[in-house]
């Protein structure tokens, strides 16, 4: 019994590892396609390639791509998280509130405040996280709700109106450097770092892709479903609220109404970058090319001053013919 | 189980319409009046709800005011007016999100008996009993001339603009184009929407920033939300903000700061006079020539019985000498 369990577990491991490979070969079709891009709008608008404007599209892009990585970690256990937007308006003003005098709860240590934000976007999560996993609620459903509840949350939270005057030691978060990078690049770097070594170094990443691939197996190969389940969207609730910070931040207030529509870049990035919408196939890698991509996208469409029509019918093109292009190559 | 909750429902139904009958019985002591607004999550509408409440005839009782958050969908307005229509308000306050989508709203009221007051956004419709707001066209032309004057009468310009086909988008762009045609040497560079989202015209100006580096001299943002923005993406650049000539419309709270410290210019909407002086209008309606307007406004604009089609509600330039005066009376106004 013992033993079967154990060879189940190596199948298991050994199609994850082909899977892996599958999804490595996949990550370059669209890694060529983001080059392409690239050197397209480097020779139409030769200031892309400015360093100041390279940092600017890393910038942009460390929000998408914070809330991209926990819908990767999210959408490899087959399931959806649609709350990441909302999520992140809640860590947001909630780390705004308390490093703020606007709401009388005194300014507190950027840490301490970031650290409550942080704290907020992982209980709503977490509740998510417990619908999905234990009552077996579907994912779309619950963070649908979930997309509902933390906007209202937020709203209730803050009455409806921004959050003002923000500490000035808070505000490194969005607006600091280090070593002339811009410190929301050096989360989102660290995260994805983190990332990578849990999602593909430890066995907890490989359980991922085991509950993905197929959930019944890895329960009969003794993974804790539900935990790996539960977890996911704790990791995705974290990271919303993460962006939320850096957000406030970046704005000097805590706005109520952002991030409104951002589960849709997020899962955007996620599908560029190759990962399967059914779990257990894709690669962390892509997601950040993904994102990426969007936000080379934006900037550059501003930057060739295309009108705010056409922007958005390219925008959508781009995202399709992206992900089209990438599954003609595969079946060849 | 089913059933129980049928039932149940049912029973709340019915003495639900009981109990509204019989508050209406009771002698018309207390006027229903319903507020729709386009939308609670904007500040603004969140300022114009509050001073909405604290109306001297809403505090006595005279007056229950109940808030429809429009949630910026025309089709969701319709349906809070049929919700009214049925109910028997006394009368409506009316903020449509749509300038021609209203008029059907208003329509539906009319055919209830509802009297309407318009505010703060147009509506197109002849059924309105007044309209109490403030021209977005002169807002425009007001911030535009301000970038202009502080960019010396020449030189670049960017404009951030609202989302684009709303009501407040297409008057101020005719504004802005207003006070942008009296000058030929001020050229426009860009011109692009943020939604009037902060975020979203943060990361424009940077963009812009690049494309144009060491170009634009001025910013003309439609509202101040983007024009904070603005200002964000100059810091972030390690610009200085005080080279640039840069305007916003509403008076939101961050943006008296910024005034505060010389960042910009801003106009300020006012939401007590919108709110309270379009309830003055409607009560002189419901009540007749007897009711006595409560509102600070009628100090500056003539009441007249309520009798205009148009109120006026004057823009106030937010300057260095009233910015603390106005900031106290916002600290008092959204006091949590």
């Amino acid at each position: 019994m013992i033993k079967s369990a154990k060879k189940k577990r190596k199948e298991v491991q050994s199609q994850n590892l082909s899977a892996s490979l599958m999804a490595k070969f996949s990550d370059y079709g669209i890694f060529i396609i983001f080059l392409l891009l690239v050197i397209i709008l480097s020779i139409a608008k030769p200031n892309f390639l400015r360093p100041q404007n390279i940092m600017n599209v890393l910038r942009q892009t460390s929000i998408n791509g914070l809330l991209s990585i926990g819908m990767t970690f999210v959408i490899l256990t087959g399931g959806i998280d649609l709350s990441v937007g909302s999520i992140l308006a809640f860590g947001g003003v909630v780390a705004a509130s308390f490093a703020s005098d606007a709401m009388g709860k005194g300014i507190h240590p950027p840490m301490v405040a970031a650290g409550i934000g942080l704290l907020a976007g992982i209980l709503l999560g977490a509740v998510s996280g417990v619908l999905i996993a234990k009552w077996k609620v579907p994912a779309f459903v619950v963070t649908l709700g979930m997309l509902s509840i933390a906007r209202g949350l937020t709203f209730i939270y803050t009455d409806g109106m921004p959050i003002p005057r923000i500490d000035k030691a808070f505000l490194f978060f969005g607006q600091g450097e280090v070593l002339g990078i811009p410190f929301p690049v050096i989360i989102f770097g660290v995260t994805y770092l983190l990332s990578w070594v849990v999602l593909y170094k430890t066995r907890y990443g490989r359980y991922i892709y085991a509950v993905g691939g197929n959930e019944k197996s890895a329960k009969v190969s003794g993974v804790n479903t539900r935990l790996i389940i539960f977890t996911v969207y704790v990791i995705s609730g974290l990271l919303s609220a993460l962006g939320g910070i850096i957000l406030t931040a970046r704005t000097t207030a805590g706005l109520p109404q952002a991030g409104q529509a951002y589960e849709l870049d997020a899962i955007a990035a996620v599908v560029i970058g190759g990962t399967s919408l059914s779990g257990g196939q894709g690669a962390l890698s892509g997601t950040i090319i993904g994102a990426l991509l969007i936000g080379v996208i934006n900037n550059g469409l501003d930057l060739l001053s295309v009108s705010s029509y056409f922007q958005q019918v390219i925008k959508g093109a781009i995202i399709i013919g992206a992900v089209l292009l990438d599954s003609l190559r595969k079946k060849e | 189980m089913k059933k129980l909750l049928v039932c149940v429902a049912i029973a709340l139904i019915i003495t639900g319409t009981l109990f509204a009958g019989g508050a209406q019985e009771a002698g018309k002591k207390t006027y229903n009046i319903g507020a729709a607004v386009y939308g609670l999550q904007a500040e603004y509408m969140r300022l114009w709800t509050t001073a909405l409440e604290r109306h001297p005839d809403v505090q006595s009782g005279l007056v229950k005011i109940t808030v429809f958050d429009g949630k910026y969908d025309a089709s969701v307005q319709q349906a809070q007016f049929e919700t009214m229509a049925t109910q028997g308000y006394d009368g409506a306050l009316f903020v449509p999100i749509d300038i021609e989508a209203g008029a059907a709203a208003v329509a539906t009221a009319k055919r209830a008996g509802i009297p309407v007051v318009g505010s703060n956004t147009r509506v197109n419709s002849d059924d309105l009993l007044s309209y109490v707001g403030s021209d977005d066209r002169l807002s425009g032309y007001m911030e535009a001339k301000s970038v202009i004057e502080q960019i010396g009468g020449k030189g670049n310009v960017v404009i951030i603009e609202g989302p684009i086909g709303q009501s407040a988008q297409i008057e101020r762009k005719e504004g802005n184009m207003k006070a942008l045609a009296e000058h030929p040497d001020v050229k426009v560079l860009e011109m692009r929407t943020a939604n009037w989202s902060r975020a979203e015209a943060l990361s424009l100006m940077e963009n812009w920033l690049n494309s144009h580096p060491g170009q634009i001299d001025g910013v003309i943002g439609q509202n101040d939300e983007m024009a904070l923005g603005a200002i964000q993406a100059i810091e972030q650049a390690r610009l200085n903000v005080k080279d640039f000539g840069i305007a916003g419309i509403d008076g939101v709270t961050d943006a008296m700061l910024a005034v505060k410290e010389n960042k910009m210019v801003s106009i300020l909407q006012d939401a007590t006079a919108q709110a309270q002086g379009g309830l003055d209008i409607l009560l002189a309606k419901i009540i007749g020539p007897s009711f006595v307007p409560k509102a600070d406004v009628w100090k500056h604009i003539d009441f007249n019985g309520g009798k205009e089609a148009i109120y006026n509600v004057p823009w106030v330039p937010i300057t260095l000498e009233n910015v603390d005066a106005l900031l106290a009376e916002r600290q008092e106004l959204t006091q949590r």
